[in-house]
C-alpha cells in the first residue's frame, strides 16, 4: 500500500520530535506541521523536477494499446503538422512534464478505414533548427500549393514545448503513439498517496527533512538530510531507470 | 539536530496571579493554577486530603444547616438549626441547649430530659473555651443571628459515656436585652461584641467570672466602629471592625485599662476569617489578607499584606462578597490557614477555599475547590490530638482534611486537582525549543495516575498542541510502614522520577499536572526537562 500523505508528515514529524497529526486533525495543521505538509510537496516536486522521466511518474502503463509503444497516443489531421501533447491541455501548467522525444511511433493500424498493408514506423526526432533550416520551407510551400503532404518520418518539438510537429505534413490520419510523463498531483488530503513505491518514501521525507531544517536553522542537520536525499536519488535513479544489463556495441569495421 | 539542554524547576512559590505572562518567565517555580493543591510541608506542590464523614453520617439536626462547629472535651459541638448538640463519635448527638438545667448540674438522664431552650433565628455561631479549672473548660456560644443570649455549657467527669456525666448549661445575660454576635476569652474574662443592639460596644465579664457581666473587673467599652471579629493575642485583645481595628489592654487594671487605634484606615471582612496563626493573626481586610504581627516591640504594630500573590482572586471574592458566607480554620501542623467562602444556594462543587501556608519565604497561596465549608473547626481534643471538623448546609458534619476523596453527604466524590506551570522560555523566549523528554519528580503517598498535559506558546490556537499523557505510579513500599499483600509494590521509589517523552515545539510552553479520581494525594516536586533549542523564527 502506497504511503499516504498523513503518514509520511507524521513519519518527519516523529523523526523532529514534534507532534503527530491524526486524519481529524491533518486538515487544520498548523506551525510546524503545516509547514512540513507543504514541504512534502515541494520534496515531491524536487524529485520530478529532478528526474522526471521516472517511471512512476509515467501518464499511463506502457503497451496499454498493445503491441503500440508508448502510453499516449494523438491522431494526426490530414494537411495539420502541430499537435498539442496533451490534447486536453488548456495551458503549459496543465502539460505533461516530460515527453520522451527518442521513442515517438507513427502507425495506422487502428485508424478507422486502413488495412493492410499498415504503416508501422519510428518518428526520428530533429530539432528545431534542423527542421526550420532544411524542411519547414518546402513543407509550407506544399502546402499552400499542391497539398500533396506525405507520410511524415520526423517529429520536431514545438518551441513553447507544447506541441510536437510531424514532418511530412500527414496526408491522411495516423496514430503517434509517445511517452509522457505527470509532474506530481499536489498531495492534499490525509489520504492521498505518493505515486513513489513504499520503499523511496525516505527520499521525500530526507528532502523535507532538508526544508524543515532549515526552517528551524539547523543547518547542519538540513545538510546531512540533503546528503540522504541526493544518495537517495541516485539509488531511485540507478533502480529504476537503469536496471538493464550494460551492453557496449561497436560498428566499427576493419579492413 | 541541535545539542539538547536542561532546564529544572522547583515546585515553590504557590499560587500566583498577580504577575503578567512576561514576569512570570522568570517565576517557573509558581503556578499559574494551583487548585485543591497545598504547599507541602515537605516542599512543592501535594495535593489536598478529602473528607469523610464524621462517624455514620448521622445529621445532628437534620438537613438543617450546620452554623458551627468547635472542638470541645473528646468531642465536637455543632449549632444546627436553632439547636446545638454535642458528639463523641458523629453517630449519636447530644442536645445542649437545654433550659433549667441545675446550678449545680444534671446527671444525663436530668440533662436529656428537659425542655430546649430554643435559639431563636440562629445564624453563624462564635465559641470561645474557658479552660478554667475544669477537665474540659466551659463552653460560651454567641449567635451572629443577635436573637439570643450567649449561651454556656460545660461538661464534667471523665469517664468515657456521656451517661456517666454532669452537665451545665444556661444563658448569660449581658446588658439588658443586648444580644452580643461575637465571643472570646481574654485574660480571665469573657469578651462578647456586636450586638444589633449595640454594633460598637464590647462587654467584658468579670474577672475569673465568665458568666457574669456585674461582677468585679466587669464593664463595657464604646468604640468608633462597628465590630465584626475578637480576638486575643497574647496579652491584648484585638477588637476588628469594619474599618478600622483596636486593641485593648491592661484588660485586669481599671486605671490603666485603654482601648488603643492599630488603624483607622484598614477593617475586618468578616470576623470568619480572623485566625492566630504562626504567631500572628491573619485576617481578610478589604485589600486582601492581612497580618497583625505583635512583636517583641512592645506597642508597635506592624500591619502587611500578604495576598499579593492572589490578588485577582481575592478582588473576585470581594465583587461577590455579599452572597459569601465565610469560615476559616489553621491547620497546625501544616503550618497552614484555610478559608472557605461560598453563597448560602452554591452547590458543594462550586464551593471555593483558600489555603495560604507559611513557608520560609513567606505566604504562599493554593485554591480549594469541592468542599463546602460554612462552618470549620481545629482544636486539641481533651486527648491533646488536634481534630479538623467541617459542616455543610444540609447538616452533615465531616472529618476536614482526610481520606483521598470528596464525600459530600456520604457519596464519594472525586478530588479534582489542577497545578498549572508558568510558560517556560528556558532563558531565551526567541529561539525555538523542540522538547525531548520531561522527568516530573512526584512523592506519591499511594498508587496515584495524575495526568501530564503540555501546551505551547501560551496555549496558542496557531500551534498544534501534544495530546495528554498519564504519570501513572506505585503505591511506594515503605519499610516499616506497608503490609506484606497490600497495593504497595516492593521496589517502587518513594520520590520517582517518571521520564516521560513528549514532542512539540514552541518559543515557550506550560506543563500542567492534572487528577481527577480518588487516588492517593501525591506531591508534585519538581520538573527536569530537555529540550532542544534551534533558530528564532
Amino acid at each position: 500500500m502506497a504511503t499516504t500523505y498523513l503518514t509520511l508528515t507524521n513519519e518527519v514529524l516523529r523523526e523532529l520530535n514534534e507532534i503527530q497529526l491524526t486524519s481529524a486533525t491533518f486538515s487544520d495543521a498548523v506551525g510546524i506541521q503545516a509547514f512540513i505538509k507543504e514541504s512534502i510537496n515541494k520534496a515531491l516536486n524536487d524529485i520530478a523536477n529532478e528526474e522526471p522521466q521516472l517511471p512512476f511518474f509515467a501518464t499511463a502503463t506502457s503497451g496499454d494499446t498493445d503491441p503500440f509503444y508508448g502510453n499516449v497516443n494523438v491522431s494526426t489531421v490530414a494537411g495539420t503538422r502541430w499537435y498539442l501533447l496533451k490534447a486536453d491541455s488548456s495551458s503549459i501548467t496543465t502539460d505533461y512534464s516530460a515527453v520522451d522525444w527518442d521513442n515517438f511511433y507513427l502507425t495506422t493500424i487502428g485508424v478507422s478505414g486502413e488495412t493492410a498493408p499498415y504503416v508501422s514506423k519510428g518518428l526520428k526526432f530533429i530539432t528545431l533548427t534542423d527542421w526550420t533550416r532544411y524542411i519547414r520551407d518546402s513543407e509550407n510551400a506544399d502546402d499552400a500549393d499542391t497539398q500533396n503532404y506525405g507520410e511524415p518520418k520526423y517529429v520536431v518539438r514545438s518551441p513553447d514545448n507544447r506541441k510536437f510537429g510531424i514532418s511530412p505534413i500527414p496526408d491522411k490520419v495516423y496514430k503517434v503513439y509517445f511517452y509522457s510523463y505527470v509532474a506530481p498531483t499536489e498531495l492534499s488530503a490525509h489520504g492521498d498517496t505518493i505515486v513513489l513505491p513504499d520503499q523511496y518514501a525516505s527520499v521525500v521525507t530526507a528532502r523535507t527533512r532538508y526544508y524543515v531544517h532549515q526552517f528551524k536553522e539547523s543547518l547542519q542537520q538540513a545538510a546531512f538530510a540533503l546528503d540522504d536525499y541526493k544518495k537517495g536519488m541516485k539509488r531511485m535513479k540507478s533502480n529504476l531507470i537503469n536496471p538493464q544489463p550494460k551492453n557496449m556495441t561497436d560498428d566499427r569495421v576493419y579492413f | 539536530m541541535a545539542a539538547s539542554q536542561p532546564f529544572s524547576v522547583a515546585m515553590q512559590g504557590g499560587l500566583d496571579k498577580s504577575s503578567n505572562t512576561m514576569e512570570l518567565l522568570a517565576k517557573p517555580g509558581v503556578a499559574t493554577k494551583l487548585t485543591n493543591f497545598e504547599i507541602s510541608t515537605r516542599g512543592g506542590y501535594r495535593r489536598i486530603n478529602g473528607f469523610t464523614q464524621l462517624g455514620d453520617g448521622t445529621r445532628p439536626n437534620s438537613s438543617n444547616d450546620i452554623e458551627g462547629l468547635h472542638v470541645y472535651a473528646d468531642g465536637v459541638i455543632a449549632a444546627a438549626g436553632t439547636n446545638m448538640y454535642f458528639s463523641q463519635d458523629g453517630d449519636s448527638w447530644l442536645q445542649i441547649n437545654k433550659a433549667s438545667v441545675a446550678g449545680g448540674g444534671d446527671n444525663y438522664t436530668a440533662f436529656t430530659g428537659r425542655s430546649a431552650l430554643t435559639r431563636t433565628s440562629q445564624s453563624k455561631a462564635s465559641f470561645a473555651t474557658f479552660e478554667g479549672n475544669t477537665v474540659y473548660g466551659e463552653v460560651i456560644i454567641t449567635d451572629e443571628g443577635s436573637g439570643v443570649k450567649p449561651f454556656y455549657f460545660k461538661m464534667t467527669g471523665t469517664g468515657d459515656a456521656l451517661s456517666s456525666r454532669t452537665y451545665f448549661a444556661k444563658e448569660i445575660t449581658v446588658s439588658g436585652t443586648h444580644y452580643p454576635k461575637f465571643c472570646v476569652i481574654h485574660d480571665k474574662h469573657l469578651v462578647v461584641a456586636g450586638a444589633a443592639t449595640a454594633l460598637n460596644t464590647i462587654f467584658y465579664s468579670g474577672t475569673s467570672d465568665i458568666d457574669d457581666f456585674t461582677s468585679t473587673g466587669s464593664g463595657s467599652i464604646v468604640l468608633d466602629d462597628q465590630v465584626v471579629g475578637l480576638k486575643s493575642f497574647r496579652n491584648e485583645l484585638f477588637i476588628f471592625c469594619k474599618n478600622s481595628i483596636y486593641k485593648l489592654q491592661n484588660i485586669n487594671d481599671s486605671s490603666t485599662i485603654a482601648v488603643v487605634p492599630v488603624t483607622k484606615n484598614v477593617g475586618c471582612v468578616d470576623g470568619k476569617t480572623i485566625q492566630e496563626f504562626a504567631g500572628d493573626l491573619i485576617f481578610l481586610a478589604p485589600d486582601g489578607f492581612r497580618t497583625i504581627a505583635g512583636t517583641a516591640r512592645i506597642g508597635d504594630v506592624e500591619l502587611g499584606t500578604v495576598s499579593k500573590m492572589i490578588q485577582p482572586v481575592i478582588n473576585d471574592i470581594f465583587d461577590n462578597i455579599v452572597d459569601y458566607e465565610f469560615s476559616s480554620v489553621v491547620l497546625r501542623d501544616k503550618s497552614q490557614y484555610r478559608m472557605y467562602y461560598s453563597g448560602s444556594a452554591e452547590a458543594t462543587q462550586n464551593s471555593k477555599g483558600i489555603t495560604g501556608t507559611l513557608t520560609s519565604r513567606g505566604f504562599e497561596w493554593s485554591e480549594i475547590v469541592g468542599i463546602q465549608a460554612p462552618a470549620i473547626a481545629s482544636g486539641f481534643n481533651f486527648a491533646g490530638k488536634e481534630k479538623v471538623y467541617h459542616g455543610d448546609r444540609n447538616g452533615y458534619i465531616y472529618n476536614h482534611d482526610t481520606g483521598s476523596a470528596f464525600n459530600p453527604e456520604g457519596t464519594e466524590t472525586n478530588i479534582f486537582a489542577e497545578y498549572q506551570s508558568p510558560d517556560f522560555d528556558y532563558g531565551d523566549f526567541g529561539t525555538l525549543k523542540t522538547l525531548d523528554h520531561v522527568k516530573v519528580s512526584l512523592r506519591p503517598e499511594g498508587a496515584t495516575d495524575p495526568t501530564l498535559r503540555v501546551r505551547f506558546d501560551f496555549d496558542t490556537p496557531d500551534r498544534i498542541q501534544p495530546n495528554d499523557v498519564s504519570l501513572e505510579t506505585n503505591d511506594p513500599a515503605i519499610f516499616g510502614l506497608s503490609l506484606f499483600g497490600t497495593t504497595s509494590k516492593f521496589g517502587a521509589a518513594e520520590s520517582p522520577l517518571i521520564r516521560q517523552p513528549v514532542q512539540g515545539s514552541g518559543h515557550s510552553n506550560f506543563f500542567k499536572i492534572f487528577s481527577e479520581d480518588t487516588n492517593a494525594p501525591y506531591t508534585i516536586n519538581g520538573l527536569y526537562i530537555n529540550y532542544r533549542p534551534s533558530g528564532r523564527q
